[in-house]
């Protein structure tokens, strides 16, 4: 198939619409959709990509669907994939949206809403465990996750501002690893 | 003006939102405390329903909290807002990819911020629980958890069962 803006929007949009239950799954999907069927990147760049968007703020799947359009098709390509990734979403919520009033009245609805809620709570439960495999690893990182649990849960402070005290606190410690490094050891 | 807020908020979830979909969520409930656009029984239910909807949480409930303030273009308004920062991001990180990844100073911080991402899900989660439980909800979630241990299942298999589970509920439970 073809690289143009019109086939990386409609695959993007395939793969927005298939995403179901979190974003994690969207590696699996990525891999069938590009790299099995249409062969427009190879692995080895999937899984850099993917690291990267873990790595940087924003959603992931967003993140990857703008990393890989960018490769395809610069600039462009990142606008159709982005566009296409959050077409279905957004359709499908506008029009649950206008019809959530009514339907909420409804019991067996709010009795399966209810569950899913439950169902929610251990995909929060999941994807927690997941970060902190790949989060937590030393003592360093422990006492980071420690507090910050601590400050969010019990002071409700923004999550902007731990997000920012977090950056400041990981330039700092470059920068006291920097001087207790000898000069050109870096 | 509501617009230029509802940009604001939701440009700053995509800039400072650390970790995933779920990663939204603390911010999504601050907002339901200091803006009050919406309540946080009403975000449980949006969070709910974009579980079980396509596309990536996080967009979901953004396409959610703007159509609930003001309609079609605040729904139009919070989805661009939340990924307009991951699209100046990358673009930039596309361009100084090599640069990027070996900078002492980017990795100090990246390294600093997984942990800090994955506590404020963590206060998140223990907040959502103390909210939620009941004794139904007890009934129902610590067989999955317990099942979450033993076994590697698709998202989609909890949510069935807990849909299911609600389902069967409605009919024997007078009010939720």
């Amino acid at each position: 198939m073809e690289k143009n803006l019109y086939n990386i929007y409609k695959t993007f949009f395939k793969v927005g619409t298939l995403l179901l239950g979190g974003g994690y799954v969207i590696l699996p999907l990525l891999q069938s959709e590009l790299v099995d069927k249409r062969n427009w990147i190879d692995n080895d760049e999937l899984c850099e990509y993917t690291a990267l968007s873990q790595s940087i703020p924003g959603l992931i799947a967003a993140n990857l669907s703008i990393f890989v359009g960018y490769k395809l098709r610069r600039t462009g390509g990142a606008l159709a994939a982005i566009s296409g990734m959050i077409t279905p979403a957004f359709l499908c919520i506008i029009v649950l949206a206008k019809i959530l009033e009514e339907v909420i009245k409804l019991k067996f609805i709010q009795g399966i809403f209810w569950g899913v809620g439950i169902g929610v709570l251990i995909l929060i439960y999941l994807a927690i465990k997941e970060i902190w495999h790949k989060s937590v690893i030393d003592k360093f990182t422990f006492t980071v996750f420690f507090i910050i649990f601590l400050l969010s849960v019990f002071l409700k402070i923004s999550p902007a501002l731990l997000v920012i005290s977090a950056i400041v606190t990981g330039v700092v410690r470059q920068a006291i690893l920097n001087r207790k490094k000898p000069e050109g050891e870096k | 003006m509501i617009y230029l807020q509802l940009f604001l908020e939701f440009f700053h979830i995509g800039l400072f939102s650390f970790g995933g979909g779920y990663a939204t969520l603390p911010f999504l409930f601050h907002i339901a405390e200091t803006q009050h656009w919406y309540t946080a029984k009403q975000l449980t239910d949006m969070i709910a329903i974009s579980s079980i909807t396509p596309g990536p949480v996080g967009v979901n409930v953004a396409t959610f909290a703007g159509y609930t303030t003001s309609g079609v273009i605040g729904a139009l308004i919070a989805t661009s807002s939340v990924v307009l920062p991951s699209l100046i991001i990358v673009l930039i990180i596309s361009k100084l990819l090599e640069q990027f990844k070996h900078n002492n100073y980017v990795k100090s911080v990246i390294y600093t911020l997984k942990p800090t991402g994955c506590g404020l899900l963590a206060a998140v989660g223990v907040n959502m629980f103390l909210n939620d439980m009941s004794l139904c909800g007890i009934i129902l979630f610590l067989p999955l958890l317990i099942l979450s241990f033993f076994k590697k299942l698709d998202p989609l298999f909890y949510l069935g069962i807990s849909a299911l589970f609600g389902l069967v509920l409605s009919f024997i439970k007078p009010v939720f």
